[in-house]
Order: C-alpha cells, then structure tokens, then sequence
C-alpha cells in the first residue's frame, strides 16, 4: 500500500518533468548564447543575455505578426463564442429533426485535412479580393472557432440539469433570460474550455495562414517558421526567443479567462 | 370555488398516450397526493400543471383561468423539484430572491420577505452560502422558500423528498405537513411512497398508467379500495388476495377457496352464487381465532417477520400464502400451527375478471 503510492507519486512526478521540462528548457535557451546552447553538455549555469529577445521584438515583421494573430485569432474567437454557444444551447435544449445533422455537420467540419480546403479557400479570397487580407484569415478562422466552440458547448449546455432552468421558468423568466442567467453562467467552467481550446487551435494554425497570406497578413507562427530559414546557421537562442513569444499569449489568454471565471463564481455580496 | 380544474387532460408523446381523459377538481386550501407507480404520469400530469408540459388535449385552469397557453411564470405556481433545482452559482438568498426580483418587486422589500421566509424554514445562517455548501435537507428547504417566496396560488411538489436519507425524509414530511397548515396554499404533491401521501393528503389521487383508479381521502383509499389495484396498492404489508368461489347456504353466502370454506352474511356485497371471486384481507386484519371458532384461515407458520410491536406470520393455506399482522407477545412458534379469523367488515371481494370491487355503494 505505502510502496504503491511511492511509486504512483514517482510516476506522478516523471510525467510532471516530462511535460514541464521541455518548456522550461526552451525558456532557458532564450535567455542563452548560441555558444551556450551548442555546448555538448547542457548548461544549467550561464550567463542569461536578453539579446535573443531583443532581437525577436525589434524586428517589424515579428511585430506585425504579433499584431496579426492576436486581431485574427482574437476576433475569430469572439465571433465563435457569439455565434456558437448561443447555437450550441440551441441544439442542445430545443433539439428538433435536424440537430443531429447539424451537430454531424459540424463535426464534419474538422474532418478534411486543412490541406485540402486551403486551395480552395486560397481560390475564393484571391476571387474576392481580400486575400492576404485580416478579413479572410478572421472569416476562415471563425468557421473554425465556431464549429469547435459548438463541438464542445453542446455537451457542457447539455450537462445543466434540466431541472435548473426548469425552475428558472416557473420563477417567471423566459427563454432567453434563462441562457443568459442559469445556463451560460452554470455552464461556465467547461465553456471556458471550450473557448480557450478554440483559441489555441487557431493561434498554433499554420497551414491556412500560410496559404492565405503571403506578406500583409502573416500571422506569427508563419514569422516564426521564417526565423529558422536564415541560412546553415541556426539561430537556437533567436528561435527559442520566439516559442517563448508565441506561448505567452494563450497563457495569457487562459489567465484572463480563468480570473473573469473567478470573479463569476465568487461570492456575490447581496 | 376550485383551485385546479383539470377537464378531460391528455398527454401524449408521439403515438404513446401517457395520460388519457383524465377529470379532476382540486378545492381551494386542499392538500392532494398523486400517487402511483413509476410511469404511471403522475409526474407529467404535474408538469402538465406547471406548464413545462404542453397539453396534448382538454383544459387546464388554475383559479377559475384556463391556463393551457400560459408559461409556467404566468400560472400562479410554485414548483419544488426532487433534485431540488437550486442555482448553483448563486447564493441562497439569491436563489430565493430569483423569482421575486423578475417581478420587479423594489430590493428593500425583497430583503424583508427572504430574511422573513428564511427563517421560518430555519434558513438564515445559510444566506450568503452557495447551495453546495449546504446538505440534501438544507436544500430541500432553500427550494421550498423559494417555492413559498413567491406566495402562489399553488403549490407543486415532485417527489421531493426521494433524495433525502429515511430519517430527513420523515423530517421534512412533518414540516411540509405544518407548512401546510399554517399557510393554507392549495398544494399538489407527488409522490410514490404511500406513507407520505397517507400522512399528508387530504385527498389523494391514485393513478395507473395514465387513469385515474381512484381519488379520495386516506382513510377511504384505505378502506374502501375500488378495485384490485388500488387494495394492493395501498396498505404495509400487503393485502392478501385469496380466489374464491362464491356460494349460497340457506340465507349466508360461502367463500371457498384456499382450502377452507369461509362463510358470510354478504350483505353488504353484490353477489351471486357461481361468482368467481378475490377475497382480500389486510393482514392487520386477520384476528388470532379462539379454539372451537368457525370460518377459519389456517395452516403451518412458516415465515415470522419481527417488527418491533407486531410480527408479520406468514402461512400457506391451500397452497396460497397468506400473511397475518400480530401483536408480537402472540406470536406463535416457527412451524406451529395457525388459526386466524376476521370480521366480516373488514374483508374486501373484487370482481375475480375486472378486479372492481363488489362491494354495495
């Protein structure tokens, strides 16, 4: 029995350093000298340089990028959340002939590789004239957000007991207020989940924004991939800079989100 | 005038009919039970009067106003669920206040009738909680002021003390029982535990499979069941149902079956010789017979159930088990021969094909 928890908590704790370690070295190699990264043996102790960080900041493109993806993804996200979770409680509480279709639909969504509606996606833009423009990427991201949105909304708006906005309905409040005050706040945790995912999932794409920009709408990850093309010579420090750059908005994100969550469920003084 | 008038209410769902021509009249500061089994829609038919039903057919009002259309916050009601169907994200005074404050009703007074009704419930150290901080019987009163808040015409209870442990439970059923006392709301409470709707209905409405078998007051239900399912229904333990062919000996009638003969004076009861017959007979019912007695229920005791006051004996006669209620210092041996009698008013003889009860009106 004690030796079985020794070793659960010892596994506990290996998978823990595997997951964390990773980011925590790439952390570091940002902070280091390319002469400290190349090393043989890896090293713990050096001394810390901010000149890879500097270099990633002080390059407009990078900037632009930063810029790009927040406004793109940040705008798909909110049109995600406007238009799916209003549609995913829809499917979810008042169900009618067509809510399996429409739940499939939107599965199906994510079922083709990104690979083969990015041509076409590339097509309509440049037919429309707003390719390499914000407007297509936020549009072509916001089908993504609101289909994952959705994905996962409906089982959360399906999970509020029944019951809960039953009695919001005999206490006198009618459809509408209910979704707004009983089952979107109830719901909360695992909408915001749902949310931060299709955050993510829209900040790390590549294949799309590399398809539908080629200098004005650029997103991050497309400026980042470009970092490492600078010849034989891999810039690590410059490269690890820009993981970190990369990584700190969805924390961010996450950290908003889970302090407005915070303040939904803290205690209310009446 | 009636609280709840419910004229030829059906409810289907699809091609399955849940309930079906059902009629009943609810008076004004009455408490009626409606009790069933599972699946019998006793739960729909309250939901039907919430209106988080809709009517597949007839008319509903609730205070003289057909209510068919209205949603469930424009019918008068209040509704206390099984699962209690507190907002979770909000404090209790909030989850009280909820209804309150949809009908604009100014904050000071808000505050006066939740601290008022909080602590008529024995609520106000509990506020500022949230409903998770508090226990099953604690919730189960937070739903119950928030029912009560609102000061409805009606109240609608679901089941609502099947989560609780058996002690709560009897608890919450005195309260309920004063509450109702003191308030005099027309309340409509559902229930499948039939020691809950004997101590709390004044009528109680017994429904099978969508029909109601029979309304009335406790003591009726218990005592005049109409029919077969109503007897077996109602009543710990259970009735004992013994067939029987119904005979004529000079001016008595006889009941054979069980291996005995008994012998009535039938009088109150439609009968006719040849009649194929269910006795039934309430195992309280079934007195310890003197030696020498005639028209007698015997056999060998092979089953005693210890209750405290009483032991249930359990016996077969003529292949038929029959269980009989004594006082527990009577209580005979395991194996030991049995001889119970009755009295003739306290038996019951149904229709051995349609199960309705033969007994004169």
């Amino acid at each position: 029995m004690r030796l079985g928890r020794i070793i659960a908590k010892a596994v506990l704790a290996f998978a823990g350093f595997v997951a964390v370690f990773p980011l925590l070295w790439t952390a570091l190699n940002s902070l280091k000298n390319s002469v400290d990264i190349i090393t043989r043996v890896p090293r713990l102790v050096f001394t810390p340089t901010l000149a890879n960080i500097s270099y990633i900041l002080g390059r407009d493109s990078v900037i632009t990028g930063l810029y790009n993806s927040v406004v793109a993804c940040g705008t798909a996200v909110l049109i995600g959340v406007v238009l799916g979770l209003p549609a995913a409680y829809a499917v979810a509480r008042y169900p009618n002939r067509w809510a399996g279709d429409i739940q499939f639909f939107v599965l199906s969504l994510r079922f083709l590789p990104p690979v083969a509606v990015a041509i076409p996606l590339m097509v309509i833009w440049l037919q429309l004239g707003l390719y390499d423009t914000l407007p297509a990427l936020i549009v072509t991201y916001s089908l993504l957000t609101i289909s994952v949105i959705m994905w996962l909304a409906i089982p959360a708006f399906q999970g509020v007991p029944k019951e809960i906005e039953e009695a919001a309905f005999v206490d006198g409040y009618g459809a509408y207020a209910v979704f707004w005050r009983i089952a979107l706040p109830v719901a909360a945790r695992s909408l915001i989940g749902a949310v931060a995912f299709s955050f993510v999932l829209v900040w790390n794409e590549f294949l799309i924004a590399l398809m539908l920009s080629s200098s004005n709408a650029k997103t991050l990850p497309i400026v980042a991939s470009e970092l490492s093309q600078q010849g034989m010579n891999v810039p690590w420090g410059i490269l690890n800079a820009s993981v970190v750059l990369l990584s700190l908005p969805p924390l961010l994100f996450l950290g908003v989100l889970s302090g407005f969550l915070n303040s939904v469920f803290r205690q209310k003084k009446t | 005038m009636s609280a709840i008038v419910c004229s030829h209410v059906d409810k289907a769902y699809g091609a399955t009919t849940v309930i079906r021509d059902l009629n009943l009249s609810i008076e004004e500061h009455e408490f009626i039970v409606f009790l069933g089994p599972s699946g019998c829609g006793k739960s729909t038919l309250l939901r039907m009067l919430a209106g988080l039903e809709d009517i597949s057919g007839g008319k509903v009002s609730i205070g003289g106003k057909v209510v068919n259309d209205l949603d469930p916050g424009d019918r008068g009601i209040a509704m206390v669920f099984q699962n209690y169907a507190l907002y979770p994200h909000m404090s209790i005074f909030d989850n009280i206040a909820f209804g309150l404050r949809r009908q604009k009703v100014p904050a000071p007074e808000i505050r006066k009738r939740v601290e008022a009704v909080s602590r008529t419930l024995g609520l106000d150290p509990y506020l500022g909680r949230k409903p998770a901080e508090l226990s099953g019987g604690q919730q189960q009163r937070v739903a119950i002021a928030r029912a009560m808040i609102k000061t409805p015409k009606v109240f609608l209870f679901d089941e609502p003390l099947s989560n609780l442990d058996a002690k709560l439970r009897n608890h919450m059923r005195v309260e309920i029982a004063r509450l109702h006392q003191s308030l005099k709301t027309t309340t409509v409470y559902v229930t499948h535990d039939q020691l809950e709707a004997m101590t709390l209905a004044d009528r109680i409405v017994l429904l099978k499979d969508g029909i109601i078998e029979q309304i009335g007051s406790p003591a009726e239900i218990y005592g005049r069941p109409r029919n077969m399912f109503v007897a077996g229904f109602i009543g710990t333990p259970n009735m004992n149902f013994v067939d029987v062919t119904v005979g004529r000996a000079g001016n008595r009638w006889t009941l054979t079956g069980a291996g005995t003969v008994l012998s009535i004076d039938g009088a109150g009861f439609h009968l006719q010789p040849g009649d194929r017959a269910v006795l039934g007979i309430r195992p309280p019912d079934l007195k310890t017979a003197g030696a020498g007695a005639a028209g007698l229920l015997q056999g060998t005791a092979d089953l005693i159930e210890f209750h405290g006051n009483d032991a249930l004996v359990t016996f077969g006669s003529g292949g038929k088990e029959i269980s009989a209620l004594v006082p527990a210092r009577d209580c005979p041996v395991l194996h030991a021969p049995v001889r119970f009698t009755f009295e003739e008013n306290d038996i019951h003889l149904f229709d051995a094909t349609s199960g309705a009860s033969l007994r004169r009106q």
